[in-house]
């Protein structure tokens, strides 16, 4: 098809960008238009670095700038050409920090129709980096389906049409095969049917098992008829301007991650501990919500059983010292043989517990699996699965409609829906639409079983009714996900150790008072479990890395700054404060469980005007008070959104 | 009375089998070198022709080494006759030299195209230091260069002419390029790689005279174009020294016919090197391989079987590396057997192209081709050559790598073919480090 | 760690997570920037995406490289390792066609051969790597990977996943 190797951009480098390159980056953004079959390195500028960084920090500005329709008032929606695609590193991407691969996402999703920061890892980052770019910007339709190949100066559109319909995990064999280049050698990141088929919580997934999977980023993939970007390990050199302070610095956040407490079990075991633990808590979401009780015996959900029935393998992303990411090998059973992805925390709720499959572990193993093939965002398709099942066992969707009879923890019958899902079969063109869409098509009762946030986002796989402050979050987020996320040492950032989670004041002033850190951490290109150490530690490894000096406060404001912006994208969007609360049954009150009468909804108004009056955001507007953009630096963005009354 | 051993040629061979024979004599013996010229490595004139090294780096023994090594060293003379009966060599200069054993090193020498003119002033071949200086002289940024050959060791020196700023133009009477090294499909990558870096081909072309024309040269065609040239070089070929064995009782036929320890048919007479006929590895048949890692292994076995141990020769494999504009192209063992089993790949989007010979589950020859930038295809060479030197069993792989020709390492470490090399060694010992001076050997 | 001159690299292929930190951490000490391209450890698939090890030189006692050099550029460091003299390698490549186990690189930008020196005696990917599958151990050397590779190179000869 079209070769588009790299061509000298329009606009002439800036004086800055021709100065000696920043540490710690590859220095060129590579800009891709899918319409144009076009494909260029650009120039950034190391005052542009310091101010964004990477990751979310650069795609914000990104969307930002790009996204908005004539005028400046609206914003292009997710299925429009001018929508781009950032797929950006950072500046410790590539380098030997742990994890440090980091592929973030940017674009507007196809979930809530607005601004999308979601993560992956494997080795994105490292062979992007390697091969001279520090992040991809994807705009325009491909007439017809192709794939990006990156290879160092080779960066070519190439023809995709004998990949579609392949799963992603096919998509990738074909292409290594075809390549010639095994193992790590090529990092392959694709959609698969849900992708094509424009499934609106379709993810995209990479290397195996990573999965940037939130609001719908496959779809826009999709549309954008771009099946996969493939990088072939680059042969480029990345400096650091203090290489052996790095080590040091990442030597040291490895001895927190292996040591503290609050990475400790995330070394050992990555996120399988999560099940009981939060099944303690009554944070793990069973059988839609409708439950906080387990009907079996947890023990075998402990960590260590999760690994015990299969033949596991490492399968860590680059650099990585931690016993999270594995391959399992199924050793029983009818799928004997079979390799899978080791699920996450969220891989057991979603395809498990928030379906009902409480006692199949090997098969909720391989439908987790089964759903990275499809490129299905695990935490949406357990809610939409869950609710299917709820409703057919309440008779509010028939076995007509459906087409078959879907129970509690039928593996098979789930991974049926993926299929019906993915290729937008019969029932399953609806259920694409993702939940809260599927739901007001169908109204109440089976509207009000349904779990989901007004903004069109489903929740992670928890039961936030017991989590207040990941709902506060995942409500609130310009996102539509976590963007405080889960707090690491608090008190770094000035907030209290540990708080009643459920005293909604407490909870908002909380979950408002440690924003900042996890945009911070997801533009450096590493992984939100590697980062969970010390700030200082991070600061000092991102200063080795590119000779700055950050300091643990500059962090939380860049953080928040890109929240900010974030946030005036989805206004642009349209979404209005009135979209920040969740659907009836994510909000409503635990009937049993550790978590029983704790009734979120009673406190819902008071802790979100609390988080607003928190973050300095207006309460009626949704907007940024122009006090808080000045105190973040952002001025400019005073102008945009206040116009000239500020 | 001390063994009295006469080393007869200066190269490769000849220093490694003197360093041996001190590194592995019970007792001191007496070692004499008769040698041409003093000795230096051929392998390294090319980059003395880029002056990338200076000359004083192509030197293989300093006479400062030689006295260190208690050689007695004739330099600049040649052995004009060799008496096996009488143990005795006679050289140049009337001395007789008598010995217990001695060796046979004289290597090869370079020939010249028989068209008029080949012998003429401003044609040059490249094989010795004479002729590397006299050529180093004549080339001037901007000269035009007319390669005749185009073989591998007009290979060895193309990056050197490119880098001096001169043009170049290769001219070969065989219908491509490398016809002893690669395939047709390597060459047909290799020509167009070379066009692609400014370099002028001409293949099937039958030169038929060279003249001077104003102070340059011009080379005449059978089939016309002719080419004026400032500088040409002569790489049409080699030859063994052979010539002055007439009648010394050793038996001949494409060199000197040796037995696996390096023994010619008389047995306190030893050659190695190019000019010695021993086992091939992978044929088993005799064969003439002039190449530099064949001298130095034949050298050493030569040594130390000369210094009283009993060491046996495998044979030696033909390998060949060369890199062109940062094209590495290398090939090994039997790569042109034209009845062997083969399988080929091409890299569409590199340039990159790989060929396995095999027979029955051994891969007996392979040729590769890649950019030396990326090292994974150096990695790939090395293995390649393990694969084909060990003879393991590939039967695993054999139809995998048939159909992925790149992906060599799984196949070369799952057969275990290190399990199969470590014991290996050449001396039946782990070898000795060159120690400080600038000394190969 | 102590240095001796028979230490080795020994290779765990069991513990590899194919995270190639080793990769990163070689050729900070090869260069002085990250640049894996140039290391001289190299993380070898196996079944894919499954399995990994790394590969490097085992410092064979032949030392086909030394051996082969023409120039004597080649020699045994302190730690037992044959290691390249960046002075004396005219950058021919010999040495990395005559090593039989693929382990002698050529840096076309230096012009130079490179391999594992073992970093003389305080190896740095034994260092960085986070599971121990590299240890510098007093030990002969052995051909760790086979038997691993053998038994994880089943599927990809099976042509299943």
């Amino acid at each position: 098809m079209t070769t588009a190797s790299l061509r000298a951009p329009s606009k002439r480098p800036t004086p800055s960008a021709a100065r000696q390159p920043q540490d710690g980056y590859a220095g060129k953004l590579l800009r891709v238009d899918l319409a144009k079959k076009k494909c260029w390195a650009e120039p950034w500028s190391p005052d542009a670095m310091r101010e964004l960084v990477g990751g979310v920090g650069l795609g914000a500005m990104i969307l930002y700038r790009e996204t908005a329709t004539k005028g400046g008032k609206g914003n292009v929606s997710w299925d429009h050409p001018d929508n781009r695609l950032v797929m950006a590193t950072g500046p410790m991407a590539g380098l030997p920090a742990w994890g440090s691969s980091g592929l973030t996402v940017v674009t507007i999703g196809a979930g809530t129709n607005g601004p999308t920061s979601t993560q992956a890892n494997g080795f994105f980052g490292t062979n992007l980096k390697y091969s001279g770019y520090d992040a991809i910007i994807i705009q325009g339709h491909a007439p017809d389906w192709v794939y990006l190949y990156i290879n160092d100066d080779v960066v070519e559109l190439r023809d995709a049409r004998d990949l579609l319909g392949k799963d992603t995990w096919a998509t990738q064999d074909t292409l290594s095969a075809k390549l010639g280049l095994s193992g790590h050698m090529l990092s392959v990141y694709s959609i698969g049917p849900a992708g094509e088929n424009l499934a609106r919580f379709a993810a995209i997934q990479g290397d195996y098992g990573h999965v940037a999977s939130k609001n719908g980023c496959g779809a826009v993939m999709g549309k954008k008829k771009l099946k996969a970007v493939a990088i072939v390990r680059g042969t480029k050199a990345l400096r650091a301007s203090d290489p052996r302070g790095l080590m040091q610095a990442a030597d040291d956040i490895g001895f927190d991650l292996r040591t503290d407490p609050s990475a400790k079990s995330l070394y050992e075991y990555g996120t399988l501990p999560g099940v009981v633990n939060l099944s303690r808590l009554g944070a793990l979401p069973i059988k839609n919500y409708t439950t906080n009780v387990s009907s079996v015996d947890m023990s075998q959900w402990e960590a260590p059983k999760l690994r015990e029935g299969f033949d596991h393998r490492g399968h860590q992303c680059s650099a990585c010292g931690m016993h999270h990411c594995h391959m399992s090998v199924i050793r029983q059973g009818e799928r004997k043989g079979t390799i899978v992805d080791e699920p996450e925390y969220e891989g057991w709720s979603g395809a498990g517990w928030a379906i009902g499959a409480m006692s199949d572990i090997e098969g909720v193993a391989w439908l987790n699996t089964e759903l990275d093939k499809a490129c299905l965002d695990v935490n949406e398709f357990g809610w939409i699965c869950g609710w299917v099942m709820e409703c057919q066992e309440k008779g509010y969707i028939t076995e007509e409609q459906l087409g078959f009879r879907l129970k509690w923890g039928d593996i098979k019958g789930a991974a049926r829906l993926i299929q019906m899902i993915s290729h937008r079969q019969g029932f399953g063109n609806l259920l694409a639409e993702g939940v809260k869409r599927a739901a007001e098509k169908l109204g109440s009762p089976a509207k009000d079983c349904a779990i989901y946030t007004e903004r069109g986002a489903a929740p992670r796989g928890h039961d936030h009714r017991a989590r207040w402050d990941e709902m506060l979050d995942t409500c609130t987020a310009a996102t539509g996900t976590l963007e405080s996320g889960v707090p690491v040492h608090p008190t770094e950032v000035g907030q209290p150790a540990r708080i009643n989670t459920f005293d909604g004041e407490a909870v908002a002033k909380f979950i408002a008072g440690i924003r900042g850190r996890r945009n911070f951490e997801d533009s450096l290109g590493m992984c939100i479990f590697t980062t969970r150490t010390r700030l200082e530690n991070l600061c000092r490894a991102l200063n080795a890395a590119t000779g700055w000096d950050v300091t643990v406060p500059e962090t939380v404001r860049f953080g928040r700054r890109t929240s900010a912006i974030l946030r005036a994208v989805s206004l642009r969007c349209g979404h209005t404060p009135d979209l920040e609360r969740p659907s009836t049954r994510y909000g409503s009150t635990p009937i049993d469980g550790p978590a029983k009468g704790q009734a979120v909804g009673a406190q819902w108004e008071k802790m979100v005007d609390t988080w607003y009056r928190e973050v300095g955001y207006d309460r009626k507007s949704g907007k940024p008070l122009p006090a808080t953009l000045k105190e973040l630096g952002l001025d400019w963005l005073t102008k945009d959104l206040w116009g000239k009354r500020a | 009375m001390a063994t009295r051993h006469v080393v007869i040629g200066g190269g490769t061979a000849g220093m490694n089998a003197i360093r041996t024979i001190r590194e592995e004599e019970a007792a001191r013996s007496e070692i004499t070198l008769v040698s041409a010229e003093k000795p230096y490595s051929r392998m390294v004139l090319p980059y003395y022709l880029d002056r990338s090294i200076a000359e004083s780096h192509v030197f293989t023994a300093t006479p400062r080494v030689l006295a260190d090594w208690g050689v007695k060293a004739h330099l600049g003379r040649r052995v004009t006759a060799l008496d096996a009966k009488a143990n005795a060599c006679t050289l140049d200069d009337g001395t007789t030299l008598e010995y217990d054993d001695c060796l046979i090193a004289t290597g090869s020498s370079a020939v010249r195209a028989p068209v008029p003119g080949a012998d003429g002033r401003g044609v040059h071949s490249f094989w010795t230091l004479d002729e590397a200086r006299a050529v180093l002289a004549e080339i001037a940024p901007g000269s035009h260069v007319v390669m005749v050959g185009a073989g591998f060791i007009a290979f060895t020196i193309l990056n050197s002419i490119l880098a001096l700023g001169a043009k170049l133009t290769i001219v070969e009477m065989e219908p491509r390029i490398l016809p002893r090294m690669i395939d047709d499909a390597g060459a047909t990558l290799v020509e167009g790689w070379l066009a692609k870096h400014g370099v002028a081909i001409r293949t099937g072309a039958r030169l038929a005279t060279i003249e001077d024309a104003k102070g340059r040269k011009r080379l005449r065609f059978a089939a016309g174009g002719d080419i004026v040239c400032d500088v040409v070089i002569m790489a049409t070929g080699i030859k063994t020294n052979l010539e002055w064995l007439k009648g010394s009782g050793v038996t001949i036929n494409r060199g000197v016919i040796v037995d696996d320890h390096l023994r010619s048919s008389v047995p306190n007479v030893y050659a190695a090197g190019d000019i010695a006929e021993g086992r091939d590895l992978i044929t088993g048949e005799p064969a003439v391989h002039a190449i530099e890692p064949t001298a130095q292994e034949h050298g050493r076995v030569a040594g130390a079987n000369m210094a009283g141990k009993d060491v046996r020769y495998r044979g030696s494999l033909i390998i060949n590396i060369v890199e062109v504009c940062h094209l590495d192209v290398a090939s090994f063992g039997a790569w042109d057997e034209a009845k062997a089993e083969a399988a080929s790949g091409v890299k569409p989007d590199r340039p990159a192209y790989r060929k396995l010979l095999w027979r029955g589950d051994r891969l007996t020859g392979a040729i590769i081709l890649g950019p030396s930038s990326d090292i994974w295809t150096t990695n790939d060479v090395g293995m390649l050559k393990g694969l084909v030197q060990s003879g393991v069993s590939l039967a695993r792989f054999k139809a995998y790598l048939k159909r992925n020709p790149f992906d060599i390492k799984p196949a070369f470490i799952a057969s275990k073919t290190t399990s199969a090399l470590l014991p290996e060694t050449i001396l039946g010992r782990p070898s000795k480090a060159p120690g400080n001076t600038p000394v190969a050997v | 760690m102590l240095a001796t001159a028979t230490n080795v690299l020994r290779i765990h292929p069991e513990k590899c997570t194919g995270c190639l930190r080793c990769e990163l951490a070689c050729s900070y000490m090869q260069t002085g920037t990250f640049h894996p391209a140039k290391s001289v450890i190299r993380v070898s698939p196996f079944e894919g995406h499954t399995s990994y090890a790394p590969y490097t030189c085992t410092q064979c006692a032949e030392g086909w490289c030394m051996t082969a050099c023409p120039v004597g550029a080649i020699t045994i460091n302190a730690a037992g390792a044959k290691d390249v003299l960046d002075d004396t390698c005219v950058g021919c490549k010999l040495c990395t066609i005559a090593c039989p186990y693929g382990t002698m690189f050529y840096d076309p930008d230096t012009r130079k051969a490179f391999k594992c020196n073992l970093c003389g005696g305080a190896p740095a990917c034994a260092e960085a790597c986070p599971t121990a599958a590299i240890t510098y151990e007093g030990t002969a050397t052995e051909d760790w990977l086979g038997e691993f590779a053998r038994v994880r190179s089943a599927r990809v000869l099976a042509g299943v996943r």
